[in-house]
C-alpha cells in the first residue's frame, strides 16, 4: 500500500485518523504504532519482524550507554581529585566506544547484507571465475524502508553516545520514532528531537493541521500524477532503449529524468509531510528550490536535506574532528600553508562522504561513480573558492551581479542532469555510452523528425503546463512569497476554490486508468 | 572574544558576527567554513573540539562558539 494510492489515501489514512482522535489521547501514540506496523506488512511482511528488531536492539544500545555514563558519574563523584576523575572518565569512555561500535556495526552490518553483499559476491566472482571457482549468491528478501531507518537508529545512538540527548527509556515511544507510517518508505531522514514529542504527545486533531495537511497532499498528488508519471513513460523508453538515441535525445532523457525525479520525490515528500501534519507531526523539509543553487555544493543543501544533513552530521563532521584528520592539518599547515591544509582536509571529510552517498542509493557501479562525481566537483568548488574571489575582483566584476547568478545556475543545471543521466542509466557503462553520444551527430530537430510515440502530445502539454505550475510556485517561495501559507490563510470560498481546483487538475490530467500503469515510488527502492 | 571576531572575519569578512545568530541555521557558514574555523580555534585557544561538539547550537553565533571555548578551556 504505497502513499500515493487509493487504498492509503481513501481508506488507511482515514481509517486511522478516525481511530486516532476517538482513542484516548495516552493510546493515540499506540494507534498511530500499530497503523505503522500494518502498513510495513503490507510491504514486508514477516519483515515487520526485523523493524521490530532493530528498534529494540537500538533501544537496547541507547539504555546501556545511558548506564556507563551514570556508573561514570557515581565513580567520578567518589573521586577527590581532578586527575583521578579523568582517568575513571577514560576507562568507562572505552566502555562507551564498544556500545557504539556494536550498535553501529550490527546495524550497518544488517544493511549491508541486505543491500551489498550480491553485489560483493558478483564482483568477486569475476575474479574467482578466472580461478575456475564461483561463490553462491544468497537469497535476501528487501526490508521496506531498511536505508531510512537504519541511518535514524544510527543517528539515535550516536547522538546518545554524544550525550546531545538522554536515551529513551520507553521502547514504544523508539519503535515509533522509527517506523512512523508516512516515513517509512521514501524518509525524510528524522534526528530523535525532531518527532518523537510530537509523535508520543497525542494531541487531538485540529483544523489548522488537517487543512494543512490536506493541502500539502494534494500538492504532492498534482506533482507526481501530473507531471512525474507522465514523464516516467519517455524516460523508460529513452533510458531502456538508449542504444537507438544519441545527441539532443540523450539531453532530453537526462533533462526529462530530472525533472520526473525531482517532482515525484519532492511530490511523494509532500504526501508523508501532510500526512505527518495531519496528527500534528511536523517532519523535516527535503528539498528547498534545488534548482535555484549556484553551485553543486548548494545543491546539495537544497535536495535531499535529511540524507545530507544525516551525513554531514554523523560523517562529515565526525571525520573532520578525527585525531588523524586533525594530525595531518596540522602538519600540513606548517608544511603546505592553510591553503592546502584546508583542501586536503575537505578532500579526507568529503571522500567517506561521497562514497557512502552513492552506495546509500544502491549496490552498483554508477552509484559509486555518481558519488565519486560529487564529490570531484564539490572539491573542485572548494579549491577554487579563494581563486574564484580573487578572479571576480581583478576583472572587476561583482559576484552578486544577477547575470553571474544565472550563469552560475545553468552551470549547476548542467552538473545535475549529467549526474542524474549517470544515476539513471541501465549501468555505468551505458551511463558513459548515453554521456558520449550526445556529443555525436546533435541536432535539436531530431527530436520533432524521431519522437518516440511513448507520450502523446496531450501528455507534453500536462507535463509542460504542470511543470511551470510547480516553478512559478518553487519561485515564488524562493522569493519570499509563501503561496501554499496564503491559501491556508484565505477565506474558505477562496481555500476550497484551490484545493477544488488542484483535486480536478489531478482526476483530469494525473497519469492513472487506462493505459496507464501506476508508477513505483523512486526513492522506495533504495 | 576579539580574537575569535578576528578569525571569523578572516574566513567571511561581510558577515556581522557580532549580531548574527544563525550562522549554520541560515548556511552564512557553510561545512568547509567549519573546518577551517575549528582548526584556527583549535591552534588559538588550545582546545581540543571533538565531534560531540558539533552541533548547530555551538557554532550558530560568536557568543555560543564563545560559550563553547571557555567550557572546552576549563576541562
Amino acid at each position: 500500500m504505497a502513499i500515493y494510492t487509493n487504498l492509503y489515501l481513501l481508506v488507511f489514512l482515514p481509517v486511522v485518523l478516525i481511530v486516532y482522535q476517538l482513542a484516548p489521547k495516552k493510546a493515540r501514540w499506540g494507534v498511530l504504532l500499530a497503523a505503522s506496523y500494518a502498513l510495513y506488512i503490507s510491504f514486508s511482511k514477516y519483515l515487520v519482524l526485523l523493524l521490530m528488531a532493530t528498534s529494540a536492539f537500538t533501544w537496547g544500545i541507547g539504555l546501556w550507554l545511558d548506564k556507563i555514563g551514570e556508573a561514570c558519574k557515581a565513580k567520578q563523584a567518589e573521586c577527590t581529585d581532578r586527575k583521578q576523575k579523568s582517568e575513571v572518565k577514560k576507562e568507562f569512555q572505552k566502555k562507551r566506544v564498544l556500545a557504539l561500535r556494536v550498535g553501529v556495526l550490527v546495524l550497518l552490518g544488517i544493511l549491508f547484507y541486505v543491500n551489498y553483499l550480491n553485489f560483493v559476491i558478483d564482483n568477486m566472482n569475476i575474479f574467482l571465475g578466472k580461478l575456475g571457482t564461483q561463490l553462491p549468491l544468497v537469497k535476501v528478501m528487501f526490508p521496506m524502508g531498511i536505508s531510512f531507518y537504519t541511518l535514524e537508529a544510527v543517528g539515535y545512538i550516536a547522538d546518545v553516545y554524544w550525550e546531545r540527548y538522554p536515551a529513551e527509556k520507553h521502547l514504544g515511544r523508539l519503535a515509533l520514532f522509527l517506523s512512523f507510517f508516512p516515513q517509512i518508505m521514501e524518509g525524510p531522514i528524522a534526528r530523535y528531537p525532531d518527532t518523537s514529542e510530537a509523535l508520543f504527545a497525542g494531541e487531538p486533531l485540529n483544523m489548522a493541521n488537517l487543512n494543512e495537511g490536506f493541502l500539502r497532499i494534494i500538492w504532492g498528488l498534482f506533482k507526481k500524477m501530473v507531471v512525474s508519471d507522465r514523464l516516467s513513460y519517455l524516460t523508460t523508453h529513452l533510458f531502456g532503449n538508449y542504444q537507438d538515441y544519441h545527441g539532443s535525445f540523450i539531453v532530453l532523457a537526462a533533462i526529462a529524468y530530472t525533472i520526473q525525479l525531482y517532482l515525484e520525490f519532492s511530490g511523494s515528500i509532500d504526501i508523508v509531510i501532510g500526512s505527518g501534519k495531519l496528527f500534528g507531526v511536523t517532519l523535516p523539509e527535503n528539498f528547498n528550490q534545488p534548482f535555484s543553487a549556484q553551485s553543486a555544493a548548494e545543491f546539495w543543501r537544497r535536495w535531499h536535506m535529511s540524507l545530507g544533513n544525516w551525513f554531514k552530521n554523523y560523517v562529515f563532521y565526525p571525520i573532520t574532528v578525527s585525531p588523524m584528520v586533525k594530525n595531518w592539518n596540522k602538519t600540513a599547515r606548517k608544511k603546505y600553508g592553510k591553503y592546502w591544509s584546508m583542501v586536503g582536509t575537505s578532500a579526507m571529510a568529503l571522500f567517506p562522504v561521497w562514497v557512502a552517498t552513492g552506495v546509500w542509493h544502491g549496490a552498483g557501479w554508477k552509484y559509486l561513480f555518481y558519488g565519486m562525481y560529487y564529490f570531484v566537483i564539490l572539491l573542485f568548488g572548494v579549491a577554487m573558492e579563494p581563486i574564484k574571489e580573487k578572479n571576480y575582483a581583478k576583472m572587476g566584476l561583482d559576484p552578486n551581479a544577477r547575470w553571474l547568478k544565472i550563469l552560475r545556475i545553468l552551470k549547476t543545471w548542467v552538473i545535475i542532469f549529467t549526474g542524474e543521466l549517470f544515476f539513471n542509466a541501465v549501468n555505468l557503462k551505458a551511463g558513459f555510452h548515453m554521456f558520449f553520444s550526445i556529443f555525436g551527430n546533435f541536432h535539436i530537430s531530431s527530436l520533432w523528425k524521431y519522437w518516440p510515440n511513448v507520450i502523446t502530445t496531450g501528455d507534453v502539454w500536462a507535463i509542460c503546463v504542470g511543470s511551470v505550475i510547480v516553478w512559478i510556485v518553487g519561485f515564488l517561495k524562493e522569493h519570499g512569497v509563501d503561496v501554499r501559507g496564503k491559501i491556508l490563510n484565505a477565506r474558505t470560498p477562496y481555500k476550497w476554490s484551490v484545493y477544488y481546483l488542484i483535486i480536478f487538475a489531478i482526476l483530469l490530467f494525473g497519469a492513472y486508468g487506462t493505459g496507464y500503469q501506476p508508477v513505483d515510488l523512486i526513492y522506495a527502492g533504495f | 572574544m576579539e580574537e575569535l571576531l578576528e578569525i571569523l572575519q578572516d574566513i567571511d569578512d561581510s558577515v556581522d558576527y557580532e549580531n548574527e545568530t544563525a550562522l549554520i541555521d541560515d548556511h552564512i557558514l557553510d561545512s568547509f567554513g567549519i573546518i577551517t574555523l575549528i582548526s584556527e580555534i583549535e591552534e588559538h585557544f588550545d582546545i581540543e573540539v571533538d565531534a560531540a561538539e558539533m552541533t548547530p547550537e555551538n557554532f550558530n553565533s560568536a557568543a555560543a562558539m564563545w560559550k563553547m571555548i571557555q567550557r572546552l578551556q576549563e576541562n
